[in-house]
Parts: C-alpha cells; sequence; structure tokens
C-alpha cells in the first residue's frame, strides 16, 4: 500500500495542536534553522529544487512563483489559501484541525522565503472550530516567541494576522480572496497585473495553499532530493487526497503521486457491494470525469492533463453505475451557477441558463434539442471569462453528457427508464 | 514622482493595418487609429477596464485564447484580428448571454435608439432566442433615490455605474449586491442613493438600467433635438448638450469630448436645474406697480416707463442718482451693452457684487483646470469647490486620488470631497504643509478680500521661493468673471453697491436698475438693510424670471431670459471666453437683458455699439492680471463682508459660532422655482459636533432659532444634523435658503441659541410604532 505519513504523521494519535507535542516531534525546528542558519534565498532554492506544485488546484511550480516577485524594494506578503471550498476537496480542513502548527510552521518558511514580514492566514468562514484551533496554536506559537519580532534572536521579525471569509466559493480565488481579505466585494480582479506585482494592498503578494505550505517543513527537512524523488519527475512528491463518492471508506489519503487510480480506489475501499465504477472525477468539481477504462491511469498532474482533465486540488469522486449524472450534473452546475461572482456575463447568465435548463430536464419538460443545449451552452462560456469559474461547468457536464447520453435522453422520453449504465 | 521619458512607440497589426502607437496603450485605444471599432459595455476610457462583459473579444496571434480588448496592453509585433470566424463566435456567445434575460422592453425603453446592446445586437445577435424557459423576471422600477429609477431586468452589470461613483467622485456608495444572477445594484448602506453628479451613471449606463426621473419615458432619442452650448449654472462652465423635443426641454447630456472643462461630466444642478423654464410662475410680461399691486403692460410701454424713470433721475439729481446692480447672470455681450449704455449716460454707479463674492478675477497666477489637476498640493480657502464649483471639485479629487495630490482647507468649511482633507488651522500649517510642493493651487471664495489679501501675500511669497502656483476664484455667479473683466465695477468715482444702499438710506439714490440678482436674499449686510434701502429707491427696476424677495420691491420688473433661451459668451472661472447657443425658445413676452437694452438705448436716443462691435468686445481675450487675491482694487470702503474667517477666528469662549456655507441646490431662483427638484432643495439645517450638540442637549431633527449676538437677527426652525467631523463650538447653516435667509451672518459671528422644539414633540409620526 502506498499510504505515507508526512504531513499526515501522528494524525489520530496524538494532540498535535498542542505545540509541546509538536515540538517533540520536530516541529519549528526547520523554522528556527532556516532563522539561524539559512537565507531566504536558500529555501527558495530548495523549493524550486523539489519540483513542488501548487496544492491549491492549479499545480503551478512553487518556487516559480516566488521568483516572479519584483525585486522593488516595496513590502510584500505571503496569503495562505484555507478557503477550501471546490467540491469534494476536505484536506486543508484537516490540516487546519489536525496539524494547525505545521499549517503555521509553513506559513512562516514561505514568508521567510520571500522576504515578507507580514503573513496572511485566509480562514473559509464554515471553518469555525478550524479557525479556533488555528488561533490557539498562533497564540501559542507567539508566546514560544515563534512569531513577533526577533524571532530566535535574530532580527527578524514576522506577523500573522488571521481573516475568515464570509462563505464565497469564489473567495478561494487568489485575486477574489485579496479583494475579500481588503474588505472589498469578493471577485476576482482583472489580470493584470498579477498578484506578484500588485496583490495585497497593492503591494508583490504571494497566495499559497494550505497543503502546499504544510510540506515546506518537510522538504527542509529531507532536502529537495528526498522529494524530487518520489513519483513522476514533472509531478513530484506526496499528495493528500480526498476521496469520497462511491467508495466503501472516503477520507483523506497521503500517498506519493503517480499512484494508479485504481489503487487509490482500493486505498479507499474499493466499491461498495456488488458495485462497479463507471466514472471517476479525478479533480474537484471543475474537472473532467475520466471512465472505468482509464482507472489504470497514474494520478499525477500532466497524465491528467493529458487526458483532458486535471488532478487540480487532489478531490477524487468515485461513482458506480447507481449513478443518476442528469442529477450529478444538476448539482454541479447548480454549485458553480450559485457561486459564480456575476462578473462576467458567460458564467453569470450561462450558468444560470444550464441550471434552468437541468431543472427543466429532471422535472419532465427537456426537449430533444436539450442535449445540443447543454453542450452548445456550457462550451460557449468556456474560456472567455476573467476568472477560471466560469470554465468550471462545462468539463464534467460535456463529459457525462456525451458518455452518458442514454441517461439524458431517457429523461428526455420515458423519466422513469433512466439508469442505463454506459 | 520620477520624471517619465519620452513614452515609447510600440507597432503592430490590426486588422491588417500596421500601427504605431505610444506603449501601454490598450488594444481598445490601438484599434481606433485603424477604421474598426471594438464593441464594449464595461469598458470606458475614463474609469478603464474591467474585464466584465467580455464583448470585447479579439484574437490575437500566437495566443490559444480569445483576449479581451480592454485590458490587453499592445505589444511589439502583435497581429490583432477584430473580426473572423473566431471572434464572431466569441462575440455572438457574449451576445447571446447577454440577450438571454434581457426584457424585450426596446420598444418602451427610454435608451432605445441610442442603446449599445440594441445597437450591438444588430451586428452579432441572432434573430431568435433558444432559451426554452422564461426569462428571469426582477424588479423593474427600484427607487435608488431622488434622482435615479433602476431598472433590474435590463442592467448588464457592467459596474460603469458603481466604478464612477468609486473611481470618479470617490463617494463609494453604490454596489453591487448579492452575486451571480442574483446580483442587483445597490447602496452600501441601503440609504437612498444621494450625490452631486448621479445623473453622469445614467449616461455611463450603456443600457436603459439606469434612468432619470426627470427624463424617464419623456422623449426617444429620435424626437431630440440637440443644440451644444455652455452650462450657466455656475462659474465652471461645463460644455453640455440640451436636447428639447418639440418645444419642451427634454434633458441635458455631458460632452464626452469637453476634457479641458467638465472631464466630461456634469453636476446635478447643471443636469437637472431644467424645471424653471416652464414653470408657470414665469413672469412673462413687463409688470408696473400701481399701489400695492402689479399690472401686466406691454414692452413699448415698459421700456417707455424705464427710460422715464432713467431720465427723471438723471434730470433731478445727476448721473450719481443712478445706479445698476447685476451681469453675473447676464451674457458678455449683454454686459458690454449695459456698460456701454450707462457709459454714454455718465452713470459711474455699476457693479455686479449682488451676494457675498467680492472679486472674481483670480489674478496674475490664474491657472487651468489642467494645471489644477495636476498641482501636487491644493489648497481650498474659505467655502469648498464641492459646493461652488462641483465639477472642479471632481478634479481636485482626482488629483487626490489618481495622481497622488494633497488636499488642503482653510476657512473651517467642511470640504465635502470624498478624498481625504486636512483642515488647517493656521498660516504656519499651511506653510508647513508647502514644504517640499513644487506645484500649488489655491482656490478661493472671493469672499472675505481681508483674508484674500493675507493668502496673496503668502502667494507672492511661495512663488518667490520657486514654488510654481495657479489659482483659481470659484465663485457665486456663473459669469462674474464677465462682469468683473468687461466694466461691470464701479466707475471713475463711482459708488459700490454697498455704497449705492447706503445712498439709498440716505434718499440720494433715486434709480436703481438690477439684472438678474437678489441681494435681498444673497447680500451679507442681510436681507432686512437691503430691503429697507431698496424701498427707499424711487425708481427700482428689476430683470428677472420670478417674483424673487427683491422683484417684489420693485416698480418695474422686467420678464427676462436665460440660461439655454438666447445666445452670446460667458467667461468662466479659468478665464475661457465660451459660447452659449440657444436651445430652446423663451416664453413669449419675455425678453433677453440685451434686448432690452437695444430698446432703451433707443428710447433714449442714447448711442451703443452696434452687434459687430459688441461681439468683438464679449469675445476679446482677457487682458493679463497684474494683481492677486484681495487687492485693494475691490475694496468698497463699507465693510460688506465681516468675516475674518473661521480659522483664524477668535475663540469661542464657551458660545457658539457661525460658519455659513454654500450648497449646490440651494438659491431662490431657478432653483427655487423649480418643482422637479424638490426634493433635491436643502432643508435649512444647523450642522453641529457630536460634542456641541451634547453641550446643547439637542438632537438629530429637533428644531432650533439662532440669535446674532445682537439679537436682531435670526435664524429660525433650523432642522439638527449631527456631523462626526464637523469642529466644535461651530453651527453650520446654509445661505442662500429663501426659508432661512443666512445673508446677515458670516463665518465667525458669535450665535445664540434660541428657542427650540424636541424632534418627537413637531412629528409624532416617527415615534409611533
Ligand atoms: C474558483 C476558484 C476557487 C479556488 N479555491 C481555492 C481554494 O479554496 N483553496 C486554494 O488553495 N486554492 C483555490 N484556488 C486556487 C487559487 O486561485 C490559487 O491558485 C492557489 O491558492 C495558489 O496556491 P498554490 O500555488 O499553493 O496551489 C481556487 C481557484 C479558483 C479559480
Ligand atoms: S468567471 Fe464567473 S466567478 Fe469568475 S470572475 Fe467571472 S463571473 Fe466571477
Ligand atoms: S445599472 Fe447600468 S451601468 Fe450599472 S451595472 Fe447595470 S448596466 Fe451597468
Ligand atoms: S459644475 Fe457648474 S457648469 Fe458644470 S454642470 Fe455643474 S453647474 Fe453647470
Ligand atoms: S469591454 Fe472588454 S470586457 Fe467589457
Amino acid at each position: 500500500m502506498p499510504v505515507v505519513n508526512v504531513l499526515t504523521d501522528g494524525i489520530g494519535e496524538v494532540n498535535l495542536r498542542d505545540i509541546d507535542v509538536y515540538r517533540n516531534r520536530g516541529g519549528y525546528a526547520q523554522w528556527q534553522r532556516a532563522l539561524t542558519e539559512l537565507q531566504p534565498e536558500n529555501i527558495a532554492q530548495m523549493t524550486s529544487d523539489s519540483g513542488l506544485r501548487g496544492r491549491g488546484g492549479a499545480g503551478f511550480p512553487t518556487g516559480r512563483k516566488w521568483s516572479f516577485l519584483p525585486k522593488n524594494g516595496r513590502p510584500r506578503y505571503l496569503v495562505c489559501n484555507c478557503d477550501e471550498a471546490e467540491p469534494g476537496t476536505f484536506k486543508d480542513h484537516m490540516l487546519l484541525l489536525e496539524t494547525p502548527h505545521q499549517v503555521l510552521e509553513g506559513i512562516l518558511l514561505g514568508a521567510y522565503a520571500i522576504g515578507s514580514h507580514h503573513a496572511f492566514m485566509y480562514i473559509r468562514g464554515e471553518f469555525e472550530q478550524g479557525y479556533r484551533v488555528f488561533m490557539e496554536a498562533l497564540a501559542q506559537a507567539r508566546a514560544a516567541g515563534f512569531v513577533g519580532q526577533n524571532v530566535f534572536g535574530t532580527d527578524y521579525g514576522i506577523e500573522v494576522t488571521v481573516h475568515r471569509g464570509a462563505g464565497a466559493y469564489i473567495c478561494g480565488e487568489e485575486t477574489a480572496l485579496l479583494n475579500s481579505l481588503e474588505g472589498k466585494r469578493g471577485e476576482p480582479r482583472l489580470k493584470p497585473p498579477f498578484p506578484a506585482v500588485k496583490g495585497l494592498y497593492g503591494e508583490p503578494t504571494v497566495v499559497n495553499n494550505v497543503e502546499t505550505l504544510a510540506t515546506l517543513p518537510h522538504i527542509l527537512k529531507n532536502g529537495p532530493q528526498w522529494f524530487a524523488s518520489v513519483g513522476p519527475p514533472r509531478s513530484p512528491g506526496f499528495k493528500i487526497v480526498s476521496v469520497s463518492g462511491h467508495v466503501r471508506r472516503p477520507g483523506n489519503y497521503e500517498v506519493p503521486l503517480g499512484t494508479p487510480l485504481r489503487e487509490l480506489l482500493e486505498i479507499a475501499g474499493g466499491p461498495r457491494e456488488g458495485r462497479t465504477i463507471v466514472a471517476v472525477q479525478p479533480g474537484g468539481g471543475s474537472s473532467a470525469c475520466l471512465f472505468a477504462e482509464d482507472l489504470d491511469l497514474p494520478y499525477d498532474f500532466d497524465t491528467m492533463a493529458q487526458h483532458g482533465t486535471m488532478l487540480g486540488s487532489g478531490a477524487i469522486v468515485f461513482f458506480d453505475e447507481t449513478t443518476n449524472f442528469v442529477e450529478a450534473a444538476l448539482a454541479l452546475v447548480r454549485f458553480f451557477a450559485h457561486e459564480s461572482c456575476g462578473q462576467c456575463t458567460p458564467c453569470r447568465e450561462g450558468g444560470h441558463w444550464l441550471e434552468v435548463t437541468l431543472n427543466r430536464i429532471l422535472s419532465g419538460g427537456g426537449l430533444d434539442s436539450d442535449i445540443d443545449l447543454l453542450l452548445s451552452v456550457s462550451h460557449q462560456l468556456t474560456g472567455i471569462n476573467l476568472c477560471p469559474l466560469g470554465d468550471s461547468i462545462e468539463p464534467f457536464l460535456a463529459s457525462v453528457v456525451r458518455r452518458f447520453e442514454p441517461q439524458f435522453r431517457g429523461y428526455v422520453r420515458r423519466p422513469e427508464s433512466i439508469l442505463v449504465s454506459a | 514622482m520620477t520624471e517619465a521619458g519620452p513614452p515609447q512607440s510600440v507597432s503592430l497589426t490590426i486588422d491588417g493595418t500596421p500601427v504605431t502607437v505610444p506603449a501601454g496603450t490598450l488594444v481598445v485605444e490601438a484599434a481606433k487609429t485603424v477604421d474598426t471599432d471594438v464593441p464594449v459595455y464595461c469598458y470606458h476610457p475614463k474609469l478603464g477596464p474591467a474585464g466584465l462583459c467580455r464583448i470585447c473579444l479579439v484574437e490575437i496571434e500566437r495566443l490559444p485564447k480569445l483576449q479581451i480588448a480592454c485590458n490587453t496592453p499592445v505589444a511589439e509585433g502583435m497581429v490583432v484580428h477584430t473580426h473572423g470566424q473566431k471572434v464572431e463566435d466569441g462575440r455572438r456567445a457574449v451576445m447571446e448571454f447577454l440577450l438571454l434575460n434581457h426584457p424585450l422592453d426596446c420598444p418602451i425603453c427610454d435608451k432605445g435608439g441610442e442603446c449599445d446592446l440594441q445597437d450591438f445586437s444588430m451586428a452579432y445577435g441572432q434573430g431568435a432566442s433558444r432559451l426554452a424557459d422564461a426569462k428571469a423576471s426582477k424588479p423593474k422600477a427600484l427607487d435608488l433615490g431622488p434622482t435615479i429609477v433602476l431598472d433590474d431586468e435590463r442592467c448588464i452589470v457592467c459596474q460603469r455605474c458603481t466604478r464612477f461613483d468609486d473611481i470618479i467622485t470617490r463617494e463609494r456608495s453604490l454596489v453591487v449586491k448579492d452575486r451571480g444572477q442574483r446580483d442587483v445594484i445597490a447602496t452600501a448602506s441601503g440609504e437612498p442613493y444621494r450625490s452631486n453628479f448621479s445623473g453622469n451613471v445614467t449616461e455611463l449606463c450603456p443600457v436603459g438600467a439606469l434612468t432619470s426621473k426627470t427624463y424617464r419615458f419623456k422623449s426617444r432619442p429620435w424626437d431630440n433635438h440637440r443644440t451644444a452650448t455652455t452650462c450657466t449654472q455656475c462659474s465652471v462652465g461645463c460644455q453640455l448638450f440640451v436636447d428639447e423635443r418639440y418645444g419642451t426641454i427634454a434633458r441635458t447630456m455631458s460632452v464626452p469630448s469637453d476634457d479641458a472643462i467638465s472631464d466630461g461630466w456634469l453636476c446635478d444642478r447643471g443636469r437637472y436645474n431644467i424645471g424653471f423654464y416652464a414653470d408657470a410662475r414665469r413672469i412673462t410680461a413687463p409688470l408696473l406697480r400701481r399701489g400695492e399691486q402689479y399690472v401686466q403692460i406691454g414692452w413699448d410701454d415698459a421700456v417707455e416707463a424705464w427710460a422715464a424713470g432713467l431720465r427723471d433721475a438723471l434730470g433731478a439729481a445727476g448721473p450719481q442718482a443712478v445706479g445698476v446692480l447685476g451681469g453675473g447672470r447676464l451674457l458678455n455681450e449683454e454686459i458690454v451693452l449695459l456698460v456701454a449704455l450707462m457709459q454714454e449716460l455718465g452713470v459711474t454707479n455699476l457693479d455686479w457684487r449682488a451676494g457675498r463674492q467680492r472679486q472674481a478675477t483670480p489674478g496674475r497666477y490664474a491657472g487651468t483646470y489642467a494645471e489644477l489637476e495636476a498641482a501636487q498640493l491644493i489648497l481650498a480657502v474659505g467655502r469648498p469647490p464641492s459646493q461652488t464649483a462641483p465639477v472642479l471639485d471632481l478634479r481636485i479629487r482626482k488629483a487626490v486620488s489618481q495622481r497622488g495630490a494633497r488636499y488642503v482647507t482653510y476657512g473651517g468649511h467642511a470640504a465635502g470631497s470624498f478624498v481625504g482633507v486636512t483642515p488647517l488651522r493656521s498660516a504656519d500649517d499651511v506653510e508647513n504643509v508647502l514644504s517640499g510642493v513644487e506645484r500649488v493651487a489655491v482656490v478661493w471664495d472671493g469672499i472675505d478680500l481681508e483674508l484674500g489679501a493675507r493668502l496673496a501675500s503668502a502667494i507672492d511669497g511661495w512663488v518667490a521661493r520657486g514654488v510654481s502656483v495657479t489659482t483659481y476664484l470659484s465663485g457665486e455667479a456663473n459669469n462674474a468673471r464677465g462682469a468683473e473683466a468687461l466694466g461691470m465695477v464701479p466707475r471713475s468715482g463711482g459708488l459700490p453697491f454697498t455704497g449705492m444702499l447706503d445712498a439709498a438710506q440716505n434718499g440720494r439714490l433715486r434709480s436703481l436698475s438690477i439684472f438678474g440678482a437678489n441681494p435681498v436674499l444673497h447680500h451679507p449686510l442681510g436681507g432686512a438693510s437691503v430691503a429697507n434701502a431698496l424701498e427707499r429707491i424711487p425708481f427700482l427696476v428689476v430683470s428677472e424670471l420670478f417674483l424673487t424677495e427683491t422683484a417684489q420691491r420693485a416698480h418695474l420688473i422686467l420678464p427676462a431670459r436665460t440660461g439655454f433661451e438666447k445666445a452670446g459668451h460667458v467667461i468662466n472661472l479659468a478665464g475661457d471666453v465660451l459660447p452659449v447657443h440657444q436651445a430652446h425658445a423663451a416664453p413669449p413676452g419675455t425678453l433677453a437683458d440685451g434686448d432690452m437694452l437695444v430698446a432703451l438705448a433707443a428710447e433714449l436716443a442714447a448711442e451703443v455699439p452696434g452687434p459687430e462691435d459688441v461681439l468683438a468686445r464679449a469675445t476679446a481675450a482677457l487682458p493679463a492680471a497684474t494683481h492677486g487675491f484681495g487687492d485693494a482694487a475691490y475694496s468698497e470702503g463699507v465693510t460688506a463682508s465681516k468675516s475674518d474667517g473661521m480659522a483664524a477666528g477668535k475663540p469661542g469662549g464657551g458660545g457658539l459660532r457661525i460658519a455659513v456655507g454654500s450648497d449646490i441646490f440651494a438659491g431662490g431662483g431657478t432653483i427655487w422655482f423649480d418643482e422637479t427638484l424638490a426634493e433635491l432643495r436643502p432643508d435649512p439645517a444647523a450642522t453641529l459636533s457630536p460634542a456641541t450638540a451634547a453641550r446643547l442637549d439637542v438632537h438629530i431633527g429637533d428644531r432650533l432659532d439662532l440669535l446674532s449676538s445682537s439679537g436682531d437677527d435670526s435664524l429660525q426652525g433650523l432642522v439638527v444634523r449631527i456631523d462626526a467631523g464637523a469642529p466644535d463650538d461651530v453651527v453650520a447653516v446654509i445661505d442662500g435658503l429663501p426659508e432661512a435667509p443666512a445673508n446677515s451672518f458670516a463665518d465667525g459671528d458669535n450665535v445664540v441659541l434660541g428657542a427650540r422644539r424636541a424632534a418627537d414633540a413637531l412629528e409624532p409620526a416617527l415615534v409611533l410604532p
């Protein structure tokens, strides 16, 4: 079994919320080493060398992202994105709740690496308990002298500000998040300028995912080569996947990237009794489905992209043959339509149109032409929006309409016999 | 700021045509240089890119996806296609989405005929809708505030309105509420949308979602007859279009290309104050006093009576017994005629100063609006431009918010600017903020000459230190500068208006002709004294639109024309000579002042210059001034401006001092007689700081009276307002309100509290559940 315990080490065994427990297991040692032995450039170099790719969804190489910051002497900010709301994703929440100090250490390392003295933690509004846990961890770390002025007796000082979202998926998008942090309406910003150049309060800013940052202490501890040697060369390292859907043991599992999908299914307990998996959505609500014949594909960024889908945030949803894909499509379309900030014409109008159409199909008012309409509308709303949310509807909808067209057609004609598997 | 080098240029190809434009130019702007038009909804040159509507998609070679032209800067060697299959497909998709839930309102929509959505639908829309479901239904007439109504179904969420309210006015009350399909334009506070610039959002709105209450369902664009002219409501001199529909003024519109003066905007006073033109209370026949009553007479009789009255006065006591007041609201041509005629008659008692403003010419450092915008420090002394020169204030907001200027005020009035303002309290404060500053713009209200003189000597000192200073004088009457420049000032040995009032009291002034001025409401000697003096003049002639406080004292009232009803020139506060074109036929029975004067001259057999001579003088470039603010030449010998300014004022001593300010909707003329704007007229209010209100034990909504320290003058029934930013021990009131005229009070005067009534005693309805 390829399950590993790197970021998840100790979870469920000891109380990692206690700073002493965390420290006894080597916690904050890398933070101390960074400040007393390493220059920011060393950490940035190690991160680059490790090949770490962002765990927030886009999979952008973390070291490269940091390198875009202009050297202009302006204050710069690190923002930790803990808005986790991508359908099917629940790994950041676990890290926040179970190992808040590891997250904080990652934030501190990231901030130091980019030369920032002020980091921001943006926590999804609904994570009420996670927020309290993190605040307590921050208080402990502050009391221990790990946050504040002259950390470890050096002349380096760092502040961490925690901000809670107010319940909008779009605020996970990095520029909407920055607007929200600034107290503005949570809607994505027009790019350029990019956050690296003009981000929070107009200053150079890096936004990184919780898991991305929580990985940093391990890269420092074990060296970039240790990380780079795991998994395929362009998708190195470990990843926490959130597996859900028609499996027996849904949950978070930490695995090396490149593990075949079928193995991930087994890790999660396999399909339910007597059932067969017919489809898998491998990278969150915005990703296109793969199907039974694709289960032997290795789970990594590039393989997923080559097969027309994506790894995204690592949320894997398995569907067995009992799935009503019309309802599944509606659930996701409704989500994206509901969460659209409404700035862009195609996203605002197109999502709503598809939702209305699917609702009508499900309530028996479908037309033959609706199948083409679903494909055509979802296609024409894609690729012309301001942020990626608008492009999130087509992949799943189009993939299941094409694959399970009889189900959709069945609704149009005979609502009672719909579960025709592919 | 570092000096930018010469702009680099970039060469690219748009639809096969090579173009070279400055680096940083957006593709949407570059496309204008070749003959192609990229459609836009959310983009606006003055608001910048927003990237929301997605209609401006273009294809850029080597980029896989279509790009938005409104946020893509040009790059060397870029190859842009604004047409072609891919572009058409993208735009068709966007159009389909835009029209999906858009109501089929065109036949009844105010925007129909000038709507970008309608126009681009013709180019990119499909004939039929693919929507099998009902269109989303939303509120059709949301009342946003006193001026604007929102049709939410028509809104395409381009956010031009909210961005205007953010970027241009900085008032930031309009927001997009909720999200996705459920979003709606609203105020953040939930309070009505009140702004002195609200009308601009109806023009910016690319569809018919935002409509003006004054224009809603009144006309269609193709029925409007359009004339370009100059706004004559204040001394900024904004260019505007007047749209007339079959003889009635339907609306006014900004002139987007008017960068030099209005920057493309209008204030709501200039835009909406048009209801008075057709008000039933207009005087439309000359009125002659017969005992306690007026009788209507014909123009021939009126001119004869006027001439006879003048001849009597001249014959009995010579030209010293005759006076003329006005000009600030006349056209240059009329001023030229008036001055020439009086010269011919030997009359030297001329003055335009019917209110508080004593001086109109900013003097030797006069600057342009562009120079004001480029200043690093803007100093407003006295009443702030936000209420005296509204659109000028938008430039101040722009200088502060977009160009990093600092804004400071001196004189104790609230700036009302919605940008950061530092109120200064002493001359030392002023010197301190100047350190290191190279370009300063100074705006003065022209009221307190003594303060102006101190300012002038300070400015001379700055200039001597190498600081570049430009000065502006934002006054009361729109053409004060024209009146002053063209000679409506006391001639050699003649009396200023305060002197004329003095002479009237002593029975030495036998005839006074007033043109478009209301000194009873506005002159700082106070309504009672002015009225008393006027009533002692044996022959008072007033040329007016309405029966104002002053006109009611006249023996002969001449029904005048104004604004869009006549043609000529005016001079704005920046010294630009601007054309006024006739855009609307005046009511029969009225006459332009210029025509009255020509008739009077003929009746008196007096020689006046002919039309060509008048035009030449009316449009001549202004001579360079040699003096500065507060020059002794403007002093009247008689003190009319008692104020020493709040800033330099006497200590409060536990007492209460008054600050008398302006409001763009105050006045006893065109605004008072415009029923369509009743909701915009300010209540007579007394604004206090929270601490002062607490000390006096008064509450929001209470009514109170204020008495001058002598007890001779009072302001009655003022509504209490509380403003956290107001200075302590000061009560701010508004000048020029016929219900509570404050002209006998000056900034810094001590006042005492008179009678008061608690709010709930007044309006019991307010406390019912
Ligand atoms: C609609 C939308 C929602 C997103 N939500 C999240 C989120 O909840 N958490 C997250 O880390 N990234 C989210 N992202 C991705 C972020 O924009 C950003 O790429 C990420 O935080 C960068 O961190 P990384 O480089 O460490 O992955 C979202 C992106 C989009 C378009
Ligand atoms: S794509 Fe959708 S969510 Fe993203 S900015 Fe546009 S409207 Fe908002
Ligand atoms: S009301 Fe008009 S200007 Fe405002 S967002 Fe809607 S369409 Fe745009
Ligand atoms: S600022 Fe003055 S000139 Fe301009 S629109 Fe307003 S009233 Fe007219
Ligand atoms: S004009 Fe470019 S996106 Fe609206």
